[in-house]
């Protein structure tokens, strides 16, 4: 009687291990991500494309310190303090510098709150599997409609870290694929490693973005797919184009949407239509005088949905 | 996309393509010339009642039916010229269509037309999109702007 007891309580104890919130795990790997010192190599997969990643993360309170080594080709390398990213890349005889707003930097893909995905996705627990010698969690977060990629997310059951994502496209295909081959916790606070080496023999030179506020009160946008809201609005200078192009972006929290909006040059007849790259789409469309230009890492149907939502008021 | 269009007429086209190509001929006027000349050859093969061997005959009985000549001393003078010029047309009609006939070889289908489908992202905008919203691709792989114009 007392083993049948025993066994009970443990079956209970096992099964509230599993009624584990998939939300509460998510909001740990986001959170992990950001405030734990780490460092690792990860392997990052899209089609015939594969990298090796080292990087090295860094939080003691006073802020996150990243830098990340792409080890195969090329050597670039991402410097990232705070919000501010700065890209390396070599190019012929020079060291090209970019500087980028951080985001979705793996292993924080999720946003820094999960509050604002519940609209649009779905987590559901999965099994325990082994990734990178860590014991990891399996997460499920699908999209509650055709309008954007799942992911499943493998979560250090330790210290909460997502070890390994998969991004399956609309037809529940893998598309992108981040795996922790490495991965150990840090406890120094030195900070020696927090610089580039691409190559100092090289010239770095320094790419200037150019970017204003824009107005966009002749814009009307109609119905959107659900969750996507605009977090920016700036007008830039894109290469190759005379005047400037509106430029809106849209993100749900997890993917994030361009649209470009131009009056149609009579010179240069746009490319219509739409294509696809890596998890990348893109679609153009030609309304009213205006060209407008989609891309964002959303299934086709979506950047279609957004560039045909676009209206202008007379 | 002339493709397209010969298929609209022959309706081998799918609804779902039509907002897209309607757009693109209402945005070119070469397509919209492409579409009226589709026509002509159409009714030329048809056999199209307007288009027959003797539709000079018919359009001059047509004009021997209409009323009013005002000035009937010059009747003979007048007419004379109005025929020639209307052979003229007719063989204007003639040889525009034996030049588009011949546009339809192989030669023309190599030719680019002017609106394309896009058959990639153009880097500009991906660029840009990137520069606000990096992917892990942008990150890790080489990121727009240097595939196409590196090498």
């Amino acid at each position: 009687m007392k083993h049948v007891l025993l066994t009970c309580l443990l079956a209970m104890q096992v099964s509230f291990a599993y009624a584990e919130d998939p939300w509460r795990l998510l909001q740990d790997a986001a959170d992990a991500a950001r405030e734990l010192s780490y460092r690792g190599i990860f392997v990052y997969q899209s089609g015939h494309n594969s990298r090796s990643v080292q990087i090295t993360h860094m939080n003691y309170g006073q802020g996150e310190y990243a830098r990340s080594v792409v080890l195969d080709g090329s050597p670039r390398e991402v410097l990232s303090q705070g919000s501010d990213v700065v890209i390396y890349t070599p190019r012929n005889e020079k060291v090209v510098i970019t500087k980028r707003r951080a985001q979705n930097l793996f292993p924080a893909l999720l946003p820094p709150s999960m509050s604002g995905l519940k609209a649009s996705y779905e987590a559901r627990l999965g099994g325990q599997e082994r990734v990178g010698g860590r014991e990891g969690q399996v997460i499920f977060l699908n999209s509650r409609d055709q309008y954007r990629y799942g992911y499943k997310f493998w979560t250090d059951r330790e210290h909460g870290l997502i070890l390994k994502s998969i991004t399956f496209n609309e037809n529940n295909e893998p598309i992108e694929q981040i795996t922790f081959t490495q991965l150990t916790l840090m406890d120094t606070q030195n900070m020696d490693w927090f610089q580039p080496h691409v190559d100092p023999a090289k010239h770095y030179v320094m790419e200037e973005e150019n970017v204003a506020a824009a107005d966009v009160s002749d814009v009307q946008l109609g119905q959107l797919p659900a969750g996507f809201k605009k977090i920016d609005q700036v007008k830039r200078m894109v290469p190759g184009k005379q005047v400037p192009v509106t430029h809106l972006i849209y993100s749900d929290g997890l993917a994030c949407v361009s649209l470009f909006i131009e009056p149609v040059n009579k010179k240069r007849q746009p490319k219509l239509g739409g294509h696809t790259l890596g998890s990348t789409n893109f679609y153009t469309h030609v309304s009213d005088g205006y060209q407008v230009v989609v891309v964002g890492e959303v299934p086709a149907a979506t950047v279609a949905h957004m560039a045909n939502a676009v209206k202008f008021k007379r | 996309m002339k493709e397209q269009i010969s298929a609209l007429m022959d309706d081998e086209l799918s609804t779902d393509s039509l907002d897209y190509l309607f757009t693109a001929v209402k945005s070119d006027d070469n397509l919209g010339e492409c579409w009226a000349t589709y026509h002509l050859i159409g009714d030329v093969m048809r056999g199209n009642p307007m288009m027959k061997p003797d539709f000079k005959q018919q359009l001059m009985q047509k004009l021997e039916a209409e009323p009013a000549v005002l000035a009937p001393r010059n009747i003979r003078r007048e007419r004379r010229p109005m025929m020639w010029s209307i052979a003229a047309s007719a063989a204007a009609v003639m040889f525009v269509g034996w030049v588009v006939l011949q546009q339809q070889g192989p030669e023309n289908a190599n030719a680019a037309p002017v609106v394309e489908i896009a058959q990639n992202i153009p880097s500009e905008y991906l660029q840009a999109h990137q520069a606000v919203a990096p992917s892990s691709s942008s990150y890790f792989i080489q990121p727009a702007a240097y595939s196409e114009n590196a090498q």
